[in-house]
């Protein structure tokens, strides 16, 4: 099919057409031509302000399948993928069973085929992610497997980290750690502040991240392998990173679109769509995350996407489970809470640094190149409503948000939301 | 004079005002009580369910008899043995019960917020007899109306919450209702026991020396010690904390003025008080119980005040 897109403008640094405003042909799923181009094509988009960048990655996220279908499907989670203008997605494993197996890694990358999102399932490292024996990882990593993580299970054993960080270098892959330590902060249920003291609710202390995130980079550079810690949302996290780096030790993160968006202070009516993990932290944290962005300390956004039914979020705070939805709210929520990012670093956390973190195909935004796209609208302004994502635990929903994803171009398909 | 509120979720959210309202109205019931028939027709035809999702033994009696006392019609309902041991949630629970035709609420529950939860979903008022570790607002209401009948003012008035701070709902709510009405505020117990935000959270002072904390209040607030707790590793023994925590009669009469001694029960004699400090006559339990009821009686007619007029 041809797919003709009119006077796009290109976010994409490592294109010469880089913020120009231009026209894009796309034929047999490659750029054809880029420039004025007259001859009709069989589609043709013309839509005003309309941004175009490579296709945006989120490396961490659950699609709850197999297992939990109730929660989330592959064909589910695609679809609020693509609507929110991913082209590819880094799936959890944290499913059941736990995908920690070559036949589970299969499943996904076969049913991935035939969605409109690229999928890359994430092997977990150790058996049933239970953090005792090491999974079969290089098993894994030929039926696809892109990176190694427990998940929602944060490795608590220095041991069996420190052994699975030094197994992976043989196929160079990375490991994804949340930075929990679990003795600290078991009966926590938001963070601990003067926030939680106020709400009378068990508070998780920074420093069960922090500790962990000291740990993590010190087995990082003990065995010269690869880290990516996610859900990064204290100060002195982000703190430990930024040295961690300057030091040349081979650690990366990233953080979630409701550290940048939110803090504990907006939990005073025990809105159980709040109730995350890790925790909503204070405002200076907030900020320091903000900062870390802008510095570039932060290299991606991670949606930690995490669908739950209806079911087990109306329910009293503490019974409630973890997690909100992120996938479609993502670049809205950033853009709307931090106006100040730019476009092209936004682009870059959302695209360029995780492909190249994660070794995903990189293709620029030119001639002759693979049209992996993601087609946005900055200045839009939409109230989030309908949402294609099989479970609605989001604190946007009913909000207004400026900024909106209006989908993708991927696998030579054409996949266009409401705008 | 009305409440600015129609729910009691918890002192948090009452002015100084409403407090005031609330204490003024109990003293008239505590008047009311002394009469041969203690009972008035106030909230005739206003349907009341206690829904009593903990234990509770005298906060229990006391919502019943306050409501009984105003004329009220009053269902009992409790966790245990209902269709909540069938897993029902409690919005199903609260939403069936509603459905025939019940005016308010008065709930005890286990998880911090849940009052509030209920309060979203439900048309009926709600009042907070306990939730969690969050807060207990009746039961500060009858401390300060017992401390004021005492002292004649909470204003300046020293107060030592003496325990497990961490897990209180007592204090919590105590410490609301001290620090909005200018009374001081120390909050005593081990520091395994004592919130790491208490004193950036709220306007009260953290000691850690039982001796020091009772030479400088009035007032002794002394809670409970859950023994329930005991498996969380927040501290040695029973044995432990009540040498160096628990409050005896020679400590008692070593400090320089007689101080009143106060406990939300139920005590657990030998641990945090013994049988002589709680039974002394610098005891005011008792007086807190009986106030109790009172207390009460004006949460229930202030809030079905608001629900008549609307």
């Amino acid at each position: 099919m041809d797919i003709l897109l009119r006077q796009v403008r290109i976010i994409d640094p490592s294109s010469p057409f880089h913020q120009q405003q231009i026209d894009i042909l796309i034929q047999n799923g490659k750029i054809g031509q880029i420039g004025t181009i007259d001859s009709p094509a069989s589609k043709e988009i013309h839509i005003e302000g309309l941004h175009v960048s490579t296709g945006w990655v989120d490396v961490y996220a659950n699609f709850c399948d197999p297992g939990l279908e109730y929660k989330e499907t592959l064909e589910s989670g695609a679809q609020a993928a693509a609507a929110g203008g991913y082209t590819d997605v880094m799936v959890l494993p944290n499913t059941s069973p736990v995908l920690h197996n070559k036949s589970g890694i299969e499943y996904i990358v076969q049913k991935g085929k035939s969605l409109p999102v690229t999928i890359h399932p994430i092997g977990a490292i150790t058996k049933n992610a239970e953090g005792k024996e090491l999974a079969e990882m290089y098993d894994m990593h030929e039926s696809g497997a892109v990176a190694f993580s427990d998940g929602t299970n944060t490795i608590q054993s220095s041991g069996i980290l420190l052994k699975a960080l030094q197994y992976l270098k043989a196929i160079d892959k990375t490991v994804i750690q949340v930075p929990d330590d679990k003795a600290i902060s078991a009966t926590g249920l938001m963070n601990e502040g003067i926030e939680s003291t106020r709400l009378g609710l068990p508070g998780k202390p920074a420093i069960a991240e922090e500790l962990m995130v000291q740990r993590d980079i010190e087995l990082a550079k003990y065995t010269n392998s690869k880290i990516h810690l996610t859900g990064i949302s204290t100060l002195k996290s982000i703190d430990l990173i930024r040295a961690a780096k300057k030091e040349g030790i081979a650690v990366t993160c990233s953080v979630t679109p409701y550290h940048i968006c939110f803090c504990d202070e907006d939990m005073a009516q025990y809105d159980t769509n709040l109730k995350v993990n890790p925790p909503l932290r204070t405002r200076a944290d907030m900020e320091a995350v903000r900062e870390g962005l802008q510095d570039g300390s932060v290299d991606c956004i991670a949606t930690h996407h995490l669908p739950q039914d209806r079911d087990h979020k109306l329910l009293e705070f503490e019974y409630a489970d973890y997690g909100m939805t992120g996938l479609e709210t993502c670049f809205a929520a950033i853009h709307s809470c931090m106006p100040e990012l730019s476009l092209e670093k936004l682009v870059m956390l959302l695209s360029s640094n995780p492909r190249r973190i994660f070794d995903l195909e990189m293709n620029s935004i030119d001639i002759n190149a693979i049209a992996s796209f993601t087609l946005f609208l900055p200045e839009q302004k939409w109230i989030v409503k309908k949402l294609e994502t099989k479970s609605k635990n989001s604190p946007f929903v009913g909000k207004e948000l400026t900024g909106k994803a209006i989908g993708i171009i991927n696998k030579d398909k054409l996949f266009l939301n409401e705008y | 004079m009305a409440l600015s509120t129609r729910h009691l979720l918890g002192i948090k959210d009452l002015t100084p005002a409403d407090i005031s309202l609330l204490l003024d109205t109990a003293k008239q019931f505590k008047e009311v009580l002394q009469r041969p028939i203690k009972k008035v027709p106030s909230l005739r035809d206003v349907t009341i369910v206690n829904l009593f999702y903990e234990n509770s033994t005298r906060t229990r009696i006391s919502f019943e008899l306050a409501e009984k006392r105003l004329s009220a019609d009053t269902i009992n309902f409790s966790a245990s043995g209902s269709s909540v041991s069938k897993g029902e949630t409690l919005l199903d629970t609260v939403n069936n019960i509603l459905s025939m035709k019940v005016d308010m609420v008065v709930m005890r529950h286990s998880a911090s917020g849940a009052p509030h939860f209920l309060a979203k979903h439900i048309p009926a008022s709600i009042i907070n007899a306990g939730d969690g570790i969050n807060e207990h607002p009746t039961q500060a209401l009858l401390d300060a109306f017992s401390i004021i009948e005492k002292f004649g003012t909470l204003n300046g008035t020293r107060v030592a919450i003496i325990g497990d701070i961490m897990h209180s709902r007592v204090a919590q709510s105590n410490i609301y209702l001290l620090t909005k009405m200018g009374a001081e505020v120390v909050v005593c117990g081990p520091p395994t026991l004592i919130p790491k935000y208490i004193d950036q959270a709220f306007n009260v002072r953290v000691e850690y020396n039982l001796t020091k904390a009772l030479e400088w209040c009035d007032v002794a607030n002394v809670l409970r010690i859950q023994l329930e707790r005991q498996n969380q590793v927040l501290f040695s023994s029973l044995r432990e904390y009540s040498l160096v925590y628990g409050i005896n009669k020679r400590i008692l009469d070593s400090l320089e003025k007689k101080i009143t001694i106060m406990h939300p029960g139920p005590i657990n004699r030998g641990v945090e008080l013994d049988s002589d400090v709680a039974d002394s006559d610098q005891s005011i339990i008792l007086q807190q119980v009986e106030n109790g009821v009172a207390v009460r009686m004006a949460v229930l007619y202030l809030l079905a005040g608001d629900r008549n007029s609307s």
